[in-house]
């Protein structure tokens, strides 16, 4: 029955792109194969301006000795991906697996049958409006019962209800399928008014993630308010697995070309995993009210090449073996995991959103 | 339902024997729920007015990106003129509009204003249960409500006002908020709770136990029963709102720490609690439209509701279901996946007895002498935006797509079609069907269908474009946006001004009905209107029914 | 009519006790929910278990999964938390001893207490402490640092369960808070 159903569901997503007529940029993407396209390559020519701006960021972060590290230079975003298009009004064009299905399942299943419904309802009762108008019909008829037509209309809507359950349990479980062993953690953590991003297995520790100003973000080619001076970089083809905490109020990571939302929530861990098949930069903002700058701290995830990824991990003074250790020898991992000497003793103020408050999140950050 | 035929003798005899207390008595120690009634209606058309103000303030600071004028509106209001006060005014207005217009303009209106005013005279009761007490409750909400506009003026942290959201989530409403507007806005939920719980307790008592002899409660007229339904809601959600935002209380002043992680507590038992509420509120918000809608399209198109006892337990079957599907609110809350596998199935059930109902209707006008007055017109726009506004709420009961849409404009866009355009269109409904009976004067056709179409096309303008900003991934409750978002928001802020001279069509007829419509009879709308108000003279005498009418 | 006015009365009883049934059970929410979560593991929420019950706890040696150690701090708290491996692979049933270690950076004495949760979180009832540090309040004096352990396995009946039995890893995450200070807003 399962397997029926797959193979089914596989042949109308092949179908997708040319029965939806959505947005063009949509169809592009919904090519269904998940084969890593390397459609933005990065423009290292591009943006001069780029990285002095973020190594002077950094130079506060805890890891002091990334300014020796080799240069990472973010790639470009491309106008149509990972971001809104000006009158767009489709989904963003999914780059995972389980997005392409879930806007598979929105497109092919759930948009025709919302349509066929409401233009039932419109059309049955323009039908009786027309048809049965007093002018028409000027003796009312006392019908008030017909049991057959009463249980019609209820059984009808149970067995579409039934059919459209089934693929969304079914996108429910894989958007659940717990990551495979070689997955990559990253650590997010919300603060009011900005992320924090760490990758445990490759002693990267937090650094924090704040949006670019108008002009700023308008030198780097990226979209004002989407753009943030730091970005999250994971690889393309590899599943990411996202614990997602917060430290002072509720706030959400979301990420809609990666299908992607999970709260963070204070004293609390959360996981989310996605698989992007191709590489570029999506954006995201947070998505649950946490106070005055709530529209102001935008998410941006790289996804880059394996290559380009150990490259960005050696910028930050990070490993890529992951220090697996086993129980037995606890010995290896110790180097990384000890906290910077800097004992930031201020007390987490409050830092202001703008990107120049670089200084003080990092300040808290070997609290982490 | 089938057969209601009152006896007229009965009913219209004790016209004479009226005597009406002084001004200040009747309207200020008002005890005849008549009066209660219209008290409730004009406070909740004063509440609309605010909270449709701070629509349009939004809709104006949305119109383009970047921020114009929120920091000057703060400090029109007393607060700083800074960047941080204008965002923070951008919270508190969300929040009151959101606030206001849920507990203070529908509910008022729907419950306290046509809930009043025609529960008791269709069952054929004198007057409410306990008709003092439905005096506390008005005056209650009336007090909740200033208390609530009070704390736009107070300090809540960031700015004057409290920016919480209508929901109120801790740890930003307890931690993230200082000073006393959060405070308020507590205060003032408690005593509009109270003032509701009060009021549901009054009608549960009425409607059983001061029926006319004859009318068994399957013969109740389907608003009584939609009004029925709502109050067992309310009796059954409304208190666990109060312990939720009691402990939230205690949680910012005493020390305690139900919500604080820090003390063991957990934020997201209040997403719970708050949601074992919400959920059931918004079908308090919308059952006693069914019921106004209901009622209309019978006596519009001649003839009996279609399969009424479906149509009756249909609402029992949606105020049930109504309070085991919560956590569709919580999708993202981090959730183990059987229970999200579980809400996405119970959810997607109440599409059944809401496409019962809707079919109903379609069938009541089916083989029936349809003419299109303007409360049959509103009844209409309700009936094709209500299913709008349904079968997004299938998309979004999806745990999975969910993912991608929660907190995005798709969900402003999906709750605004089944409010803004459901409970509001069935407000508007019944007050078009309803006014020639309580004020006595029929309003004029013509404006009442201008209003209709102006404000019909839009509300459309305002919130269809919002499913694609939603899609696009623009998140809710944004003071600006990237660039790519102008564009429908521009064209909803444009919505906004057609809906603007919807609204002077429907304040200018209110004046012309009060002041100049014509005078009318016990029943302007015919063979249709079968229900008992209609064999009252209109407006009503101030004590009905002495003598209990006798339904055959 | 006083029939009615009984009638009435006996109504506006019951409905009125049914407001304060709910309102009490809007409060007793509160311990439920947490019973709930502590009894079923619901939201994540570990098993504590005792000596006796672990020792009885089979050990399946070919299915290994990997525990990966989650450390916050609460700002402000001034402390350094973090676990001396960000993560361990064991059998499932295998007993395994994470040490946290802690440091208190500010120069006034702080006592601060753990949250603690499991993600994914439908491995919550299956991962069993046997011995945690969160279960107890600790104090750091001024510069202070100490060396916490978690006893743990995970219980063999994750296998069991259809939901949990492919997970490949659990992340167990802690966050310390100042104990004083868990009274905020006003």
């Amino acid at each position: 029955m399962a397997g029926i159903y797959r193979i089914l569901i596989a042949f109308l997503m092949a179908l997708t792109p040319l029965t939806l007529g959505s947005v063009a940029v949509s169809a592009a993407t919904n090519a269904a194969a998940p084969v890593v396209t390397a459609a933005t390559t990065p423009t290292p020519a591009a943006a001069p301006a780029t990285p002095a701006t973020t190594s002077a960021d950094d130079a506060a972060t805890p890891a002091a000795d990334a300014a020796a590290a080799p240069a990472f230079e973010y790639a470009r975003p491309v106008p149509g991906i990972g971001q809104p298009v000006v009158g767009g009004m489709d989904f963003q064009p999914q780059v995972t697996e389980n997005g392409r299905f879930a806007h598979f399942l929105n497109n092919a299943i759930l948009l025709p049958l919302s349509v066929v419904i409401c233009l039932l309802v419109l059309g049955l009762t323009l039908w009786v409006s027309v048809r049965y108008r007093a002018a028409a019909n000027p003796n009312p008829s006392k019908t008030s019962h017909n049991t057959l037509i009463e249980v019609i209309w209820t059984g009808i809507p149970i067995l579409i209800l039934v059919g459209v359950a089934v693929p969304s349990i079914d996108l429910l479980a894989r958007q659940y399928a717990p990551p495979p062993a070689n997955a990559l953690t990253v650590k997010v953590t919300g603060y009011q008014w900005y992320w924090g991003y760490a990758y445990p297995d490759n002693g990267i520790d937090e650094y924090v993630s704040n949006m670019l100003d108008e002009q700023t973000a308008a030198a780097r080619g990226e979209p004002y308010h989407l753009g943030a001076d730091n970005r999250m970089v994971v690889p393309v083809g590899r599943t990411v697995k996202v614990i997602v905490t917060a430290a002072d109020v509720i706030h959400s990571f979301s990420v809609p070309a990666l299908w992607v939302k999970m709260d963070a929530v204070p004293g609390r861990l959360n996981e989310v995993t996605f698989r992007a098949d191709r590489v570029g930069v999506y954006y995201g903002q947070c998505s649950e009210l946490c106070g005055v700058n709530h529209g102001y701290m935008p998410i941006a995830v790289e996804v880059v090449t394996p290559e380009r990824f150990a490259q960005w991990v050696a910028s930050k003074g990070g490993h890529m073996t992951a220090p697996a250790a086993p129980a037995a020898s606890p010995a290896t991992a110790a180097a990384t995991a000890t906290p910077t000497a800097t004992p930031a003793a201020a007390p987490a103020a409050v830092p202001t959103p703008s990107p120049s408050a670089g200084a003080t999140p990092a300040a808290a950050a070997p609290a982490q | 339902m089938t057969t209601i035929a009152a006896d007229a003798d009965h009913a219209h005899h004790d016209d004479h024997a009226d005597h009406k207390p002084g001004f200040f008595v009747r309207w200020f120690m008002s005890t005849n729920h008549k009066d209660i009634g219209t008290l409730y209606l004009i406070f909740a058309i004063c509440a609309g007015i605010i909270g449709s103000a701070l629509s349009g303030l939004m809709r104006l600071e949305l119109a383009q990106e970047g921020i114009q004028y929120l920091p000057h509106w703060a400090a029109m209001l007393g607060g700083e003129e800074t960047d941080t006060a204008g965002k923070h005014f951008w919270n508190v207005m969300i929040t009151a509009h959101g606030l206001i217009m849920v507990f203070f303009m529908v509910m008022p209106a729907i419950i306290g204003g046509f809930g009043n005013w025609f529960v008791p005279i269709m069952i054929g009761a004198p007057d409410m249960a306990f008709p003092r007490m439905n005096n506390i409750s008005f005056w209650l909400t009336f007090v909740a409500f200033f208390m609530l506009f009070g704390s736009m003026f107070v300090s809540g942290g960031s700015g004057l006002g409290a920016g919480t959201g209508w929901t109120v989530y801790a740890p930003l409403s307890t931690s993230g908020s200082t000073g006393p507007a959060v405070d308020m806005v507590i205060f003032s939920l408690h005593m509009a709770g109270a003032a509701s719980i009060l009021g549901a307790i009054n009608f549960i008592t009425t409607i059983f136990n001061m029926r006319a002899p004859g009318m068994t409660l399957h013969k109740m007229p389907l608003f009584v029963w939609s009004v029925l339904v709502t109050a067992f809601l309310l009796l059954l959600s409304l208190p666990v709102l109060a312990a939720a935002i009691t402990m939230l209380l205690t949680d910012r002043n005493f020390g305690t720490a139900f919500y604080d992680a820090a003390g063991g507590g957990d934020p997201v038992l209040y997403q719970h609690l708050f949601w074992f509420f919400g959920h059931p509120e918004v079908y308090i918000m919308i059952l006693p439209g069914f019921g106004i809608v209901s009622q209309v399209v019978s006596t519009f198109s001649k003839k009996p509701v279609f399969g009424y006892l479906g149509m009756a337990y249909a609402m029992v079957a949606i105020g049930v279901v109504g309070f085991i599907v919560w956590a569709h609110h919580m999708f993202t809350v981090g959730m183990r996946v059987d229970l999200k596998m579980y809400f996405t199935a119970a959810t997607m059930v109440i599409a059944v007895p809401t496409g019962i109902k809707i079919f109903s209707w379609l069938a009541t006008m089916w083989g029936g002498s349809l003419s299109f007055k303007t409360p049959m017109l509103w009844a209409l726009g309700f009936i094709f935006m209500f299913t709008v506004g349904g079968v997004t709420g299938v998309v979004l009961a999806n745990g999975g797509v969910d993912q991608n849409l929660h907190d995005t404009y798709y969900v402003v866009a999906h709750f605004h079609y089944v409010l803004s355009l459901g409970a509001v269109f069935a407000l508007f409904a019944g007050f078009y069907y309803w006014i020639p009976k309580m004020s006595g004067r029929m309003y004029s056709e013509w404006m009442g269908q201008l209003h209709f179409w102006t404000f019909f096309i839009g509300v459309n303008i305002v919130f269809f474009p919002q499913h694609f900003l939603g899609q696009q991934g623009m998140p809710r409750r944004y003071p600006d946006y990237a660039h790519a978002f102008e564009y429908w928001h521009h064209i909803s802020s444009l919505g906004y001004l057609v809906v603007m001279v919807g609204l002077l069509f429907f304040f200018a007829n209110v004046f012309y009905t009060l002041f100049a419509g014509k005078k009318v009879g016990a029943n302007p709308w015919g063979e249709g209107a079968t229900t008992l108000e209609w064999t009252l003279s209109s407006p009503p005498p101030y004590h009905q029914f002495n003598e209990l009418p006798r339904i055959a | 009519m006083q029939l009615i006015a009984r009638g009435k009365n006996r109504t506006a009883m019951l409905a009125a006790l049914l407001a304060l049934g709910m309102v009490a059970l809007g409060f007793a929410a509160v311990p439920l929910y947490r019973l709930f979560c502590r009894v079923t593991g619901f939201a994540g929420t570990t098993m504590r278990v005792s000596e006796e019950t672990a020792s009885a706890v089979p050990v399946i040696d070919n299915q290994t999964i990997s525990v990966r150690f989650d450390s916050n701090t609460a700002p402000g708290l001034g402390w350094t938390f973090r676990p001396e491996r960000p993560r361990d692979t064991l059998s499932i049933g295998q007993r395994d001893m994470m040490i946290f270690v802690a440091r208190n950076l500010t120069d006034r004495t702080v006592t601060a207490t753990a949250t603690f949760n499991v993600t994914p979180s439908q491995a919550g009832p299956y991962f069993a402490k046997v011995q945690c540090f969160c279960f107890t309040e600790q104090t750091l004096a001024p510069g202070e640092e100490i060396r916490m352990p978690v006893v743990y396995y995970v219980d063999p009946k994750i296998l069991e369960d259809p939901d949990a039995r492919d997970v490949r890893e659990i992340t167990l995450s802690y966050t310390f808070f100042p104990v004083d200070e868990a009274a905020t807003g006003g």
